[in-house]
This record gives C-alpha cells, structure tokens and sequence, in this order.
C-alpha cells in the first residue's frame, strides 16, 4: 500500500471492496428465498425484456414505431404499474436475459411471463435464473460499498473509509435486501449516490449538473427519491443558515435569501425529465399516470407489522399509543444495527459536535475552511463551512423521521428506512478514525504506531460481519445483542420477517411429500412458486391450493409464516385438519419461523 | 467551468492528541466488539436442541393425566412444543378459554422464561440440556357448564322488536338463521388479540337481536364470559362496538360491551344465589354498526 499513490490506494481499495461486495452476495444468495415483492419483480423484469426483444424485431422488419404503439407498450409495461417505476426492474430483465442458462425450452417453459421462443443464447454466467435477475441489485450494492469508502476518505484515513464501507455491508438488514431482486438497496445506493453528488455540487459546478442526472436515476428507482429534495434543502439551509442570520463566522455580513444552488436547479430541470423518459408506462398519458402513482403510494394500505409486541396495521388513532408508534424506527435501528457499528456512530456524533466551524474533521479531511471570498449558487459550499455533520444528520434523521410519523405505514420495518444505514456507516468511520488516530498517538513504537489504526478498524468490523453470517439467509429475523439475537427479538415481539421468504428451506420437504398436489403455500406468491419450479427447486406438479381458510379447506399439508396477523390462519388449519401437532418447525436459534403441518389421514 | 479552488485555510487542521477519554472510548468499543463477535458466534449453540426437546417430552409424557396443561415459555416457542407433545395438545387446550380449570401444568421452558399459566407450586422441575422442564400444581376451577361443550343444545332466534322470533335451525355444521348468510352461530377457534380459543362465532346483524339461549344450565357461584372481536382483519376494516346482555333465569345479569381493542374480554357474574340450581342463561348479541363483527363468545359456570 506504501508504494502506491493515494489516488491510486483508493482506487484500489474501491475496486476491492466492490469485488469482495458482489463475492460475499453471489456466494450466499442462493439460499435466500423469494418473497412476494421480488416474485413480481421477476414476473415484471422478463415482461420487460419482452418489450425489447419485440422491439427487435420489429427493427428488424423495419417497422419499429410497431413497439410504441400504445397497445404494444402497456402489453408490456403495465405489470407492476403504477406501484414503481422501472429502472431497477429493466436491469434485472436485461440481466435475467445476458446471464442466465438457459434451459427455457425445457418441461418450465410455461411458467415464463413471455412467449419461450427458443432456447436463448446468453452468457451463463449463473445456474439459476434468480441469480441472473438479482445481480444488478448486488451491483448497486457494490456501488454503495465503494461510495461510501470514497465520501468516508473526504474525512478519515483510508482504514476508517474501508471500515465504513464494511460496516454498510454487514449490517444484517440491509445484507437481507442488497442480494434480491427489489429495490430496497438499490435505492438505497441511489440516495446515497444523490448525497454524495450534491455533496461535491457544493464546490464544483461540474456535479451541481449530475447531481439532476443522479436524481432522476433514483426517480427511476424507487418513490423515495421524491424525500431527497427535502433533506437536501434542510442541510443546504442550515449550511449557509448565516445568510439569513446575516453573519458569518462571527462577523455581521448582509442578510439575505440564500440562492437556489445548481444542484438543486439541475434537480428540477433534469430529474423529471429523465423520470418520464425511462418509463414507457407513462408516455400514454404522462400526468395522469404520473399522478396515479404517486396516489398509489400517498394513500398505501397500511399493511400488517408487528412492533414490540403489537401488531400495526392502520394509522394510530389512539393518543397513548402515537408516542409508541413513532418510536418505530429509532428503535428497530437500536435493536438491528450491530451495536459497535452503533457504537462508532455516537462516537463519531461527537467528533462532528466537537468540530469547530471552518476546521477539517483530521489530518485526512478534506479542508472545511472557505475556499472563495463570495457566495457563488454553481458552487455554494464554496464560501463556507459545509456543515458536515448536519448534512449526515439530515441523511440518518430524515428517513427515519418520516417513517415515525404516526400516518406512515410502517409494513416495511428497516427496509423503509435503509437509506439511513450507510451515513450511519460513515458516522461510524468518522468516530473510528478520531478514536484510531488516540490509540496511535499512545503507542510508542513506530511500527504499532502504523498498525493500530488498520487493526483497530479490522477488530470492529470482526462483530458486524459475524452477526451477519449469523443471520443469513433470514436476516428480517435478525436482532442485534441489545435485543437479545432472534430470541431476544421475538420476546421483544418484534417483527420476524414478511412475504414468505423464508420458504426455501421447506421445499425438499415439500417435494418429498406425495401430497403436494394439495399444498398449501400461506404467503408465498404464485411468481416465486414459478420460479422455483423453473430452477427445479420445487417439483412441476407441486399444486397450490390457493389463499386464506378456502386454500386451507382445499388442503393436503400447509405452511405457516409466524407473523402475529396471521395467528388466525393457525387457527384455521387445527379446525381444518383437526389437530394442533405440526409436522415441524423451522426455526432459527429455536425461534419458529415457518411450521409445516399435513392433514392427518382419515 | 470546475476550477479547482485553492484553500486558504483559516483555522489550522487539528493535531492528534492523546486524549485520555478517546483512549476510554476506543477500549470500550474494542472490548464491546469483541463481546458483541462472541456472542454471536456462541448463542446459536446455546439454543434447544431436538434431543433437549424429545427428553423433556418424554419427561411429560410419563407424568401427564388427562386434564393437565402443557405450555412452552416464551410462548413463542409453542409450535415446536407441538411437533413434541401435539398429540396430547387438542384444540380445545391450545385455543383454551383461560388456564383456571388446569390443576397441573407442564411448563417447558427457556433462557430463564417462565408461562403466566405456570402458576403454583412447583412439584418437579427438571434440566434437559437448553430446557426447564417444570409441573406446576394449583387448584383447579371445577367447571360446572361448558357452553362451547354443550353449545349444540342450544336455541339460537333472531329476533326484531314488533316481529316474531326467526328460529335460527340446526344446519348441517351450525346454527343457521335464514336470508342472511353469515348471520349464524357455530363453535370453531378464533382469532381474538392474536391469541386462539375455542368459542361461538356469534356475528351481529342490523336491526335485529341474535340471541343464543341455553334452556338449562347448572350454575356454581360464578359466570365467566369471554368475548371478543375474531379475526385481524374484520378488525381492521369494522369499527362497531357489540354488546352483549346476559339473563340468568329472565334476569339481567350483566350488559358487556366490546370493540376491537377489547381484546380476549372476560367478564365474571357472580351467580352464588343460583349455586346449584339449573336456570336458563340468555346471551343477547346486538351491534349498532355490525359490518365486519365477527363476534367470538364464549363462557364456562364455575363452582
């Protein structure tokens, strides 16, 4: 490392992180099953492809206005509209098409979303078609790893950057999410990736441009995308707050309006545009749709989540429990991030309260001090201190805070609030760079003295990624040592996972029964049952016998998510089946997760 | 149109200083992570394993009589319980009422938690590796009627004020009123706070009164009734309260209402002046706003 330049360190470590990033995910996805959501989004990904693969061919017949006609766009383009818009899904398709083996012409051709025209000649790079469509998600993944090592160097030494990249990554909630194919993580990378090019908007004009182009990507990406403005905007008035105060570090100046910054210009002009481009669904009837989906999403059913011991479901209307309700988020951050990376977190809060203003945060920083006399709206960090800290402030604070107001749904649990975890990542390598930098100063030798910061970044993140480890592949399971572990975490009654993901395991059982011609599935999705049987893993004649009691009544055997709204469905099996024994209980650490039971014979 | 900006730096970079409480600060976290990364890697093992759970069963199994109750705790590891001992576990124990007729209690439990039903005297307790094998011994109820046991000798009319009684007929798997069809009556578990037990599905209709009436039933000196709203999702799309009159021989013994957040309510009615005679007891089931209430009823005399 010595040897190299730290341009090239950089580099580097950023080309290393993302590798080990996409390894770690490619190695361990395949026992993560498939939920609700992801099951459609594989359904929507391959439709997709079916548009571009017709556009062909009517490219090739020379007549490709064919493919824009309006039948021809919403045949395709309407499944999973208006819910999201279809950056990430288009990846996955394209993905999905590139790299799969394909084995489409075989006895699952009928379960593809689209006509099978003939096997496809791609580059298999993958076994299993899931992995072809989940790999974009583990690119964005890897993407974020490395952004956050870059935006941690503008602080801290290369070591805490590399931790605080580690620590994005092994955070067990965010690891569930960064290998499927939804858009939890990756817009997740997506808000950071907004973040971090307004950050470098505020002295350079180049990024008060991109930072529109990023935007409109994360509009693409997911409806999130749409709070990034506001917390932009309360750091951009916090930062030059002495605008308005008319004063400047210490010295009275004139009061004023603070400017609209380029960046925020570039994210009005070029944000929407490139949102209604990207999705064909929209060309038809552009505000109409445009507005149905965001309906769609401002008046979401309040899905069932369970929380310390209750289970939510509508906006809290009862006084006593609205205190209870916004805690939601705060709290499933305490009991889901491991607790060092917690830990170096408020460490780091107060390196940044103890910052002075102008002061870089080590010898590693980036210089805080101004670097023009006058204020200048292409590069408005320029003439001031940028506020670092209220900038990851408003990055933690604001998702969560949206989440805790008492009419947000809260269905989505940590997933809701994911774009918080890397700046919590970076608040963590802030304080492990200022507490590394005291335990080199107390060393004698010379040589520790070089060694301490790299051991001690090493030594925290050895927790973070064991308990990772730990919780795959039923990270929605897991909690961290303040909670107690999965244990802890269902004595807490805190949620355990949602959508039937936690399947996979259950279905040697499944294939091996003689009866699951009459299966009953509970919560997993007609879309993730195809998939499974088109990977072989789920046997072709594996029935599903629909949902709720009729499902039930129409059953041979049955699984059961543990989730506590769906109590009532166990209920209904023992009256159905007539007897309380399951078959048996997957569980993780002795904590049930999915209970199979098979109707006792007559 | 990105010129780089020289930086003329007005305060100077801070100097590394050792500072006595950083130094503090980086020992605790260094000693938390290594916790933090030991614990993880030790609690898998520290979980119950098949072999503590077949042990402890067995353990039951050669003690348990007919009338006993067994419990997991936490509660959450109930199922797992089951696949153990289901066999002795029937509905009508799992989806019990309450725990008060249940004289000994199995209590299996871990990581030092203890049931709510586990109360008493402790007459055995027993290690199976991960797991706590305990009998519990109380006084138990003496259950003079069981209604959901006797539920079928049941009259179930509809009645509206200015009409005549509609007579609610045995059909096939429950009481069935005509014209509307969930307006019935029948014994099955329910869904009530999260919790299962075996009672009435009793669901109100407009205008109208359900009334449930048991021609003879041998009272103690006490009336338990239990009621509630089934099922998350009628309570998640009805509001309405439901009430609910009882009489115990053409008397009003007791009017309880319930919502949704009432939860598994239960409702004691002294009936020490009936202790021992046989009297009719009359439940009376009215909603103002009966969309989605799904109304679970239950309630056993007590000596």
């Amino acid at each position: 490392m010595s040897r190299l330049s730290a341009r090239a360190r950089d580099r580097l470590i950023t080309a290393l992180l993302a590798i080990l990033t996409v390894s770690w995910l490619l190695a361990v996805e395949g026992r993560q099953g498939f939920g609700r959501d992801e099951g459609q989004y594989f359904r929507a990904g391959e439709r997709y492809w079916g548009w571009f693969e017709e556009l062909g061919e009517n490219l090739a017949a020379g007549h490709p206005g064919l493919s824009f006609k309006p039948a021809s766009l919403d045949r395709y383009w309407n499944d999973n509209a208006p819910d999201h818009p279809v950056v990430a899904k288009v990846l996955y398709g394209l993905s999905w098409r590139a790299f799969h083996h394909c084995t489409c012409t075989g006895p699952a051709r009928g379960l593809h979303p689209i006509p099978i025209r003939g096997k496809h000649r791609t580059l298999p790079l993958f076994r299993r078609d899931s992995t072809a469509f989940r790999f974009p998600a583990m690119l964005f993944a890897a993407l974020l790893v490395g952004m956050v090592y870059r935006f941690s160097r503008r602080f801290v030494s290369w070591p805490a950057a590399a931790a605080g990249a580690v620590l994005t990554l092994a955070q067990p909630h965010y690891f569930f999410h960064a290998q499927i194919a939804c858009f939890d993580a990756p817009i997740t990378t997506m808000a950071f990736a907004v973040g971090f090019a307004y950050w470098k908007a505020l002295r350079s004009p180049k990024w008060g441009v991109l930072t529109g182009v990023v935007f409109g990507i994360a509009l693409g990406t997911k409806h999130n995308a749409w709070l990034m403005p506001i917390f932009l905007t309360g750091h951009y008035l916090w930062m030059r707050r002495g605008d308005l105060l008319g004063r400047w570090f210490g010295q009275a100046a004139r009061r004023r309006v603070p400017r609209v910054p380029l960046a925020f210009v570039a994210m009005i002009l070029l944000g929407p545009p490139i949102f209604f481009a990207h999705w064909p669904w929209l060309w038809q009837a552009p505000l109409a749709r445009a507005r149905t989906y965001v309906k769609r999403h401002l008046e979401h059913e309040h899905y069932n989540f369970e929380y310390l011991g209750r289970n939510w479901n509508a906006p809290v209307t009862e006084a006593s429990l609205k205190p209870l309700r916004m805690t939601a988020p705060f709290v499933e951050t305490l009991f889901t991030v491991p607790v060092t990376t917690l830990a170096l977190s408020l460490a780091g809060a107060v390196v940044l309260m103890r910052r002075r203003r102008g002061e870089p945060m080590g010898p590693d920083a980036e210089p805080e001090a101004p670097l023009a006399p006058e204020v200048d709206w292409r590069r408005p960090g320029a003439d001031v201190d940028r506020a670092p800290g209220a900038f990851l402030a408003v990055q933690i604070f604001g998702p969560l805070c949206v989440i805790a107001l008492p009419a947000t749904p809260i269905f989505g649990g940590v997933k809701h609030f994911l774009p918080a975890m890397p700046y919590i990542a970076v608040a963590a390598a802030i304080g492990l760079d200022a507490l590394a930098r005291a335990v080199a100063a107390a060393v004698t030798r010379e040589r520790l003295r070089r060694a301490a910061p790299v051991a001690f970044a090493a030594l925290v993140c050895v927790p973070a990624v064991v308990e990772t480890r730990r919780s795959h592949p039923d990270g929605l399971s897991h909690y961290n040592l303040l909670a107690g572990g999965f244990a802890g975490g269902a004595s807490l009654g805190m949620n355990r996972q949602f959508w039937g993901y936690a399947v996979l395991p259950m279905l040697p059982w499944v294939n091996d029964s003689p009866n699951h011609g009459g299966m009953y599935w509970h919560d997993v999705i007609s879309d993730a049952l195809a998939m499974y049987k088109r990977e072989g893993r789920l046997a072709l004649d594996a029935g599903d016998t629909g949902y709720a009691q009729p499902g039930i009544e129409r059953s041979q055997m049955g699984i059961l998510f543990y989730e506590k709204h769906w109590t009532v469905y166990e209920g209904w099996i023992w009256d159905d089946y007539g007897t309380t024994r399951p078959v048996f209980v997957r569980d993780r650490e002795g904590v049930p997760i999915v209970t199979a039971y098979e109707r006792p014979p007559r | 149109m990105d010129t780089p900006l020289e930086a003329p730096a007005l305060v100077p970079p801070a100097r590394p200083r050792v500072s006595k409480a950083a130094l503090v600060a980086a020992a605790a976290i260094a000693v938390l992570a290594v916790v933090e990364a030991s614990v993880a890697l030790v609690a898998p093992s520290r979980a119950p394993k098949d072999a503590d759970w077949e042990a402890a069963a067995q353990a039951v199994r050669a003690g348990f009589a007919p009338g006993d109750l067994i419990v997991a705790a936490p509660a959450w590891a109930d199922p797992i319980m089951r696949v153990h001992l289901g066999d002795l576990v029937a509905v009508e124990m799992a989806a019990r009422f309450d725990d008060a007729r249940f004289g000994r209690v199995w209590e299996i439990g871990q990581r030092g938690a203890h049931a709510p039903e586990a109360r008493g005297t402790v007459a055995l307790e027993q290690r199976f590796g991960a797991l706590t094998l305990r009998r519990v011994e109380r006084p138990a109820a003496k259950i003079a009627y069981d209604f959901q046991a006797n539920w079928t000798n049941a009259r179930v009319v509809r009645a509206a004020q200015g009409r005549p009684d509609v007579p609610c007929p045995w059909s096939g798997d429950r009481f069935q009123c005509p014209d509307i069809g969930f307006n019935f009556v029948h014994l099955q578990t329910v869904e009530v706070d999260f919790t299962l037990h075996r009672a009435l599905l009793v669901q109100p209709v407009g205008g109208a009164e359900v009334v449930v009436e048991y021609a003879e039933v041998p009272l103690g000196r006490e009336l338990v009734i239990a009621t509630g709203i089934h099922d998350v999702w009628a309570r998640k799309a009805g509001t309405g309260a439901v009430e609910t009159r009882v009489t115990i021989a053409g008397t009003p013994a007791a009017a309880i209402t319930t919502r949704n957040e009432s939860g598994w309510q239960v409702t004691r009615v002294d009936t020490s002046k009936y202790d021992g005679r046989t009297v009719p007891v009359r439940f009376v089931v009215t909603s103002p706003a009966p969309f989605q209430r799904q109304f679970a009823l239950a309630a056993e005399a007590r000596r």
